[in-house]
C-alpha cells in the first residue's frame, strides 16, 4: 500500500516531538517559534492528505499500515501504525484542532512561551500518535504523553484556582487512565493471543470469545477508566474545573481531542473485543449518560456565569450523547459517536478559542459583567455564534449528523431515553443562546463601559481569525458533506461490529 | 434546460449569494443587497417557470449512510410543492425589492441581506424536501435565519430576547418533531414521503402519537397554542423580514409541512389538530383587538389566520360528489389539505401586501409604530392607503377578493364536519373584521396626531411597485382558474359548497364580515386614544389580561422554576461533588500507595513517576512477572 519514501504516520507524530526536543535542547526563541509552525503544520497537512486519499471502503482493514520492529515482540509490543475508517476521522481532527490550538498559541504572547510550545507540541505528537497506533501498548503510551504536558499547563499557565484544578484533574485522569490500564492489560491476558496487537486480538476473540463472566469485569473496568477520563457522570468533576483554568490552547487540545480517547478506545477496542460485556453493561452506561451528563449537567451548564466554565459543563454535557450512542451497540450508535467526536472536538477547540478572544476584549469571564460586545466586534461576534450553533448542533455544522444518528440509533434501544436526551437539544439552546445573547447583545453592560473607556475592544486580529477560520471550515466542510468521513467510518463499522450488534441482541432476548 | 437544472439553480442561487456576502461583501452593504436580490430573482423566475412549465419530478441522493440507517437529500416537485414555491418565489422577490428602499440606510445591509439569502435556501429546502429528515434539517436552518433576522437590530435588548426566544420555543417544538420522525421510521422503515404514501397505502397502521409528534413541529414553527408565544416577540425583527418570514411562508411551513404528512393523520390526531387551531385563531384574534402597535396587530392577525388554517386541515376529509364517466359518485377526500393550502395561499398575498404597507408606514412615519400616533395617511400616502385597503378588505373576507374564498372554503367545510368549530370559526372572523377595520381607520383616517405622521411620505419605487404586485395578488388569487393548470392537485381538494350550501355560507361570510367591519366603524369614531379602553374598560383590560397570561406564565417558569432548578443541581454539584467525593476519591487514590499530597503542582517529578510507574506495570505485566 505505501509506496512513500517516509511513512506519513511516522511522521506525523515524530515532527512535532522532534520539534518539542530541539525547542527542549536550547534553540534560539524566534527559531523556535518559526519551527513551532512545522511541528503543527506538518501533521495537519498529512492528516488532511491522507483523508483525501483514504479508500471508500476499507472494510475491516488498517490503511496506510506499517510495523516497526522495537525489538519487543517477545514481549507483544509491536509499533504498528496505520488508520481503519474508525481511526481516520479522529486522527483527520486531531491534526485540524492541533494546528488551530498551535497557531493561536505561537502568537499568545504566553510568558515562557517556548516552554509552553514545547509542551503543546509533545502533546500533540501524542494525540497523532492515540489515534494511529494499532498496537493497545502504544495506544495508551501515547495518551499518556500526551496527558502529562496536559497538567503541566494547567499547572503553570493557569488561570483562577489552577493549583487546585490541576491536582484535582491530575488525580482524576491518573485514576482513570490506570483503571483503563488495568482494563486492557486484562484483555492481554485473557484474550490467549499474548499480544498488544488488536488486528490480531480481533480476528483470536472473533474465533474464542472469551467468557461471559470475564467480558463483563472488563468491559465494567473500561467502563469507568475510560468513562472518567470522558467525564461521565459522575466522575466529571475535574473537568469544568479543569478546563475553566486551563490555558486556552492547553484546553482546546484536551477538550477538542485528548478527551476522546476514552471513547475512542471503549468504539475500537472495548465493543469489539468483549462484545458481551458492553451488553451487560450498556443499559446503565446509557442511563448515565443521559440522566447524568445530558440532563442533570445540562441544567448545571444553564446556571453557570463564568464563560469558560459554561463550556467546560456543556462539553461534559455532549458527552452524555456519545455514552448514549455507544451504548446502543450498533454499527449507526457507534458511527454517530464518532462523527459526534469530530465535530465535538472542532467545536469545542472553537469555543475555548474564542471565549479567551472575549476575554482580551472584556477582561473577565464573567457573562454577567457582558453584553453588546457584538456593536464592538462583528467579526468575532459571527465566529462565537457560528460556533454556538454548531455545538447545539444545527444541520449545516458538523455537530448535527452525529446528534442525528445517535438519536435515531437510541431509538431502537430505548424510546424512553431517546426522548430524555432530545430534551438535550432544547436545553443546549438554552445555555448556548443565552450566553451569545449575555456576550455579544444588547446594550453594553455599565461594566463593560468602563472597560471599554479604558482598553477599547478591536475585532479579531488575523492571528486570531485564521485558527478560528480553520475550524469554522472544517465545521461547515464536514456539515454540508459528511459522506467524507461516513463512508470509510461505515465501511469500517459493519466489517467489525456485526460481533457486537449479535450479543447485544441476545442480551436483549434474555 | 431541464427542470431539475432549473429547480438546482433556482435552490443554490440564494446560497451562493449568502456565501458570497458572508465571504466578500461584509463591508459592501449595497452590492450586497443587489446580490441577495438577484438571487431572488431567479429563484421567483425559477419557480414560476417550473410551476407552469408542467413538469413534475423526483429525485434523491444518499446524504449519509450507516449501517442500515440512510439519509438522503432529494427533491419532490409536485403540484403541492409548486404551489409553495411559487408563493416563496414571489412573495420572496417582492420583500427583497422592497427591502432595498426600506433598508437603504441601515449600517448592517449586508448583514440583512445575507440572512435573508439564508432563508431563502432553507425555506426552499422545507418546499422540496422528499423526506422527512431533510425536511427537519432545513426546518432547523430557517429557524437559524429567522434567528438572525429577528436580531438585526441587535443592539436592542427586546431583540436580542426576542431572537432568543424565538430559536428556544421552536427548539420545544422540534423535540417532538424530531422523536415523530425517529418514530415514524421504526413504525414504516421509511421517512420518504413517497415512502410513507406507499406504506399506509399498502395497509400500515400508525398510532396517533406519531402525527401529533410530527405536528409538534408545525406548533412551534406555525406558532400555534401553547408555542405560540415567540411570534409577537418575533415582531422586533426588520418589517420587511416580518411580511416574508413572519407572515408569508416560514410560520406557514408548519401547515405545508401537514399537508405533506395529510397520509399519517389518523382520526384522533386530525381532531386535536383542530382543536389547537381554532383555539389559536380564536385567542389571537381577542388579542389583536387590543393592540397599539402597527405590526403587533399584524402579528396576532397572523397567528390567527395560521390557526384558521390548522384547523382547517384538522377538520380532515370530506365525501365529495364527483361527476364521471356519466355518473355521479362520492369519493372522501382529504378536502382540509385544499382548504388550508388555498387559504395559505391568499393569506400569503394579503398578510404580506399588508405587512409591507406597514413597512411602508413605519418607514413614512419615521419608525413610529404606534397607531394612535398615525392618522390622516390617506392622503400624505395615497398608494400605501389603497393597497393596504384592498389587504384589509381580503382577510376580512369582502366579496370576491381572495380571503373571501379560501376564508369560504374553510367555513364550509367546518360547516359540515364540526357545529362547535364552525361557531367559533364564525366568531373569529367577526373579530377578524373588527381588528382590521379598526387599525385602518386609526392608522388612515383623521387627521395627523404626530410630527411623524404630519410629515409622512412615500417611498420609492422599490418600496411601492411590491406593494401593487401584492394587492393584484390579493384581488385576483382566489380565482383558481389563474393559475391554468399548475397547481390542480391541490385545487381538486378545495371544497367547493354548492347549492343551499352555499346561499348559507355566502350569507354567514358576508354577515359576520359587516357585523365586525360596521361595530368597528362605529365604535372607532374619536381616533386619540383606544375607543374601546374609554368605553368598556373592563373588556379592554381583560383582553390585555390574555394576551400577558402566556407570557407570565412562561416568564415565571423561566425565572423561578427552570433558573431556580438549575441553581440548585448546581448547588448540589458544587458542594457535594466537589467537597465530598472528591476528597473521597483522593483517599482511594491515597490508599492506592502514593499518596494525592505527592502530586503537588509544578513538580514534573511526579507526574514523571507516575507515567512511569504505568508502563514499568504493563511492561511487568506484559512479560509475565506478575
Amino acid at each position: 500500500m505505501n509506496t512513500l519514501p517516509v511513512d506519513p504516520l511516522l511522521l506525523s507524530i515524530a515532527t512535532p516531538l522532534v520539534v518539542a526536543l530541539a525547542i527542549g535542547l536550547g534553540l534560539q526563541k524566534r527559531h523556535s517559534v518559526k519551527l513551532a509552525y512545522v511541528g503543527f503544520g506538518v501533521p495537519a497537512l498529512i492528516a488532511v492528505w491522507l483523508w483525501s486519499q483514504f479508500p471508500g471502503d476499507p472494510g475491516a482493514s488498517y490503511v496506510f499500515m506499517t510495523r516497526y520492529n522495537t525489538g519487543l515482540q517477545d514481549l507483544g509490543f509491536t509499533l504498528a501504525l496505520g488508520l481503519n475508517g474508525i481511526s481516520m476521522p479522529l486522527y483527520v481532527m486531531a491534526g485540524i484542532v492541533g494546528l488551530a490550538a498551535g497557531l493561536y498559541a505561537i502568537q499568545s504572547g504566553a510568558e515562557r512561551l517556548k516552554v509552553y510550545l514545547m509542551l503543546l507540541l509533545v502533546m500533540q505528537g501524542g494525540l497523532m500518535g492515540v489515534f494511529a497506533s494499532i498496537d493497545i501498548f502504544f495506544f495508551y503510551f501515547f495518551h499518556e504523553l500526551a496527558l502529562i504536558p496536559t497538567f503541566i499547563m494547567v499547572g503553570i499557565w493557569g488561570g483562577r484556582d489552577r493549583s487546585y484544578a490541576a491536582m484535582k484533574m491530575t488525580i482524576y485522569l491518573t485514576a482513570g487512565a490506570m483503571l483503563s490500564l488495568i482494563g486492557l492489560i486484562a484483555i492481554y491476558l485473557k484474550s490467549g493471543a499474548e499480544t498488544f496487537d488488536m488486528i490480531t486480538l480481533r480476528t483470536e476473540l472473533m474465533m474464542h470469545p472469551m467468557e461471559f463472566v470475564t467480558q463483563k469485569y472488563i468491559f465494567g473496568i473500561l467502563m469507568v477508566g475510560f468513562g472518567t477520563l470522558v467525564s461521565l457522570w459522575p466522575l466529571h468533576t475535574w473537568a469544568p474545573l479543569g478546563y475553566g483554568a486551563a490555558p486556552s490552547s492547553a484546553a482546546m487540545l484536551h477538550a477538542g481531542v485528548l478527551k476522546k480517547f476514552g471513547l475512542y478506545g471503549l468504539i475500537q477496542i472495548a465493543l469489539p473485543l468483549v462484545p458481551a460485556g458492553a451488553a451487560h453493561w450498556a443499559m446503565p452506561l446509557a442511563v448515565l449518560g443521559v440522566v447524568g451528563n445530558v440532563l442533570i449537567i445540562g441544567f448545571i451548564t444553564i446556571a453557570q456565569r463564568d464563560l469558560k466554565q459554561m463550556i467546560g459543563y456543556s462539553s461534559v454535557m455532549h458527552m452524555g450523547y456519545a455514552f448514549l450512542g455507544i451504548a446502543c451497540l450498533s454499527t449507526l450508535g457507534a458511527g454517530g459517536v464518532v462523527l459526534m467526536m469530530v465535530a465535538h472536538g472542532l467545536s469545542v477547540a472553537l469555543l475555548f478559542l474564542l471565549s479567551t478572544c472575549v476575554y482580551h476584549r472584556t477582561h473577565t469571564f464573567d457573562m454577567a459583567d457582558m453584553g453588546g460586545l457584538a456593536q464592538k466586534t462583528p467579526v468575532l461576534a459571527a465566529f462565537f455564534v457560528t460556533a454556538t450553533m454548531a455545538s447545539i448542533g444545527l444541520p449545516g455544522l458538523a455537530n448535527f449528523w452525529g446528534e442525528l444518528a445517535i438519536f435515531v440509533a437510541a431509538w431502537d434501544f430505548s424510546p424512553t431515553l431517546t426522548a430524555l436526551s432530545v430534551a438535550g437539544v432544547v436545553i443546549s439552546a438554552i445555555y448556548g443562546l443565552r450566553s451569545a445573547a449575555r456576550v455579544f447583545f444588547g446594550p453594553t453592560s455599565e461594566q463593560f463601559n468602563g472597560v471599554i473607556a479604558a482598553h477599547p475592544p478591536a475585532d479579531l486580529r488575523w492571528s486570531e481569525k485564521i485558527p478560528a477560520l480553520i475550524l469554522i471550515i472544517a465545521l461547515l466542510f464536514i456539515g454540508f458533506w459528511p459522506k467524507s468521513l461516513s463512508t470509510p467510518l461505515d465501511s469500517a463499522l459493519r466489517a467489525l461490529y456485526p460481533a457486537v450488534e449479535a450479543p447485544a441482541a441476545q442480551v436483549v432476548s434474555r | 434546460m431541464p427542470s431539475t437544472s432549473i429547480a438546482l439553480f433556482a435552490f443554490l442561487a440564494p446560497l451562493v449569494s449568502a456565501a458570497v456576502i458572508a465571504l466578500l461583501l461584509r463591508r459592501r452593504g449595497g452590492i450586497a443587497s443587489y446580490v441577495s436580490s438577484a438571487a431572488a430573482a431567479l429563484v421567483a423566475a425559477g419557480a414560476l417557470a417550473l410551476a407552469f412549465g408542467g413538469e413534475r419530478f423526483a429525485f434523491s441522493q444518499e446524504w449519509l449512510r450507516l449501517g442500515d440507517f440512510s439519509l438522503s437529500i432529494g427533491i419532490k416537485y409536485d403540484d403541492l410543492a409548486a404551489l409553495m414555491l411559487a408563493i416563496v418565489g414571489v412573495v420572496g422577490f417582492c420583500v427583497h425589492l422592497f427591502s432595498l428602499g426600506y433598508m437603504a440606510d441601515d449600517a448592517a445591509k449586508a448583514r440583512y441581506f445575507g440572512g435573508l439569502s439564508v432563508f431563502m435556501f432553507s425555506m426552499i429546502g422545507i418546499v422540496f424536501a422528499d423526506n422527512l429528515f431533510m425536511m427537519f434539517i432545513f426546518w432547523e436552518l430557517v429557524g437559524f435565519s429567522s434567528y438572525l433576522l429577528i436580531n438585526h437590530y441587535h443592539e436592542k435588548q427586546s431583540a436580542a430576547d426576542a431572537s432568543k426566544k424565538a430559536f428556544i420555543v421552536n427548539r420545544v417544538g422540534d423535540f417532538g418533531f424530531l422523536l415523530g420522525i425517529i418514530a415514524c421510521y421504526y413504525a414504516l422503515g421509511t421517512v420518504s414521503l413517497d415512502g410513507i404514501a406507499e406504506k399506509i397505502g399498502a395497509g400500515s397502521v400508525v398510532t396517533a402519537a406519531i402525527p401529533l409528534l410530527l405536528f409538534c413541529g408545525a406548533m412551534g414553527k406555525s406558532a400555534q397554542m401553547p408555542l405560540h408565544v415567540w411570534l409577537p416577540d418575533a415582531m422586533e425583527g426588520p418589517t420587511p423580514v416580518s411580511a416574508l418570514i413572519h407572515a408569508a411562508t416560514m410560520v406557514a411551513a408548519g401547515i405545508y409541512m401537514l399537508c405533506r404528512i395529510q397520509v399519517l393523520m389518523v382520526p384522533e390526531a386530525l381532531t386535536v389538530i383542530m382543536w389547537v387551531g381554532t383555539v389559536t385563531a380564536l385567542y389571537a384574534a381577542l388579542c389583536a383587538i387590543v393592540q397599539s402597535d402597527i405590526k403587533k396587530v399584524l402579528a396576532y392577525s397572523t397567528l390567527s389566520q395560521l390557526g384558521y388554517m390548522v384547523a382547517a386541515f384538522g377538520l380532515g376529509s370530506m365525501a365529495v360528489e364527483h361527476a364521471g364517466e356519466g355518473m355521479m359518485h362520492a369519493m372522501v377526500l382529504p378536502v382540509g389539505v385544499g382548504a388550508a393550502m388555498f387559504h395559505l395561499t391568499t393569506h400569503a398575498f394579503f398578510k404580506a401586501l399588508m405587512f409591507l404597507g406597514s413597512g411602508s408606514v413605519i418607514h413614512g412615519c419615521h419608525h413610529e409604530q404606534n397607531i394612535f400616533r398615525m392618522g390622516g395617511l390617506n392622503r400624505k400616502m395615497p398608494l400605501t392607503f389603497s393597497t393596504f385597503t384592498i389587504g384589509v378588505a381580503a382577510i376580512i373576507g369582502f366579496p370576491y377578493l381572495a380571503g373571501f374564498f379560501s376564508k369560504d372554503a374553510i367555513l364550509f367545510l367546518a360547516m359540515k364536519n364540526n357545529t362547535a368549530v364552525f361557531a367559533l370559526l364564525a366568531l373569529t372572523a367577526v373579530l377578524t373584521s373588527f381588528y382590521m377595520v379598526r387599525l385602518w381607520r386609526i392608522v388612515f383616517f383623521g387627521t395627523p396626531r404626530s410630527q411623524e405622521a404630519e410629515h409622512a411620505h412615500e417611498g420609492g419605487l422599490s418600496m411601492t411597485l411590491p406593494l401593487v404586485i401584492l394587492a393584484i395578488l390579493s384581488i385576483v388569487g382566489g380565482y383558481t382558474a389563474i393559475y391554468g393548470n399548475a397547481f390542480a392537485e391541490v385545487w381538486a381538494l378545495i371544497p367547493v359548497a354548492h347549492g343551499s350550501d352555499h346561499t348559507i355560507i355566502l350569507a354567514v361570510s358576508v354577515a359576520v364580515m359587516v357585523l365586525g367591519a360596521g361595530s368597528a366603524l362605529l365604535l372607532y369614531k374619536r381616533l386619540g386614544g383606544d375607543a374601546l379602553e374609554a368605553k368598556a374598560p373592563a373588556v379592554f383590560d381583560g383582553l390585555g389580561l390574555l394576551k400577558e397570561s402566556f407570557d407570565g406564565l412562561y416568564n415565571y417558569y423561566v425565572a423561578k422554576v427552570q433558573q431556580r432548578f438549575a441553581m440548585l443541581l448546581n448547588f448540589v454539584e458544587q458542594i457535594f461533588l466537589a467537597g465530598v467525593i472528591v476528597r473521597g476519591f483522593a483517599g482511594v487514590v491515597g490508599l492506592v500507595g502514593i499518596g494525592a499530597r505527592a502530586l503537588h503542582v509544578g513538580s514534573l517529578h511526579a507526574y514523571v513517576y507516575w507515567f512511569l510507574l504505568g508502563a514499568v506495570l504493563l511492561w511487568a505485566f506484559a512479560a509475565g512477572g506478575f
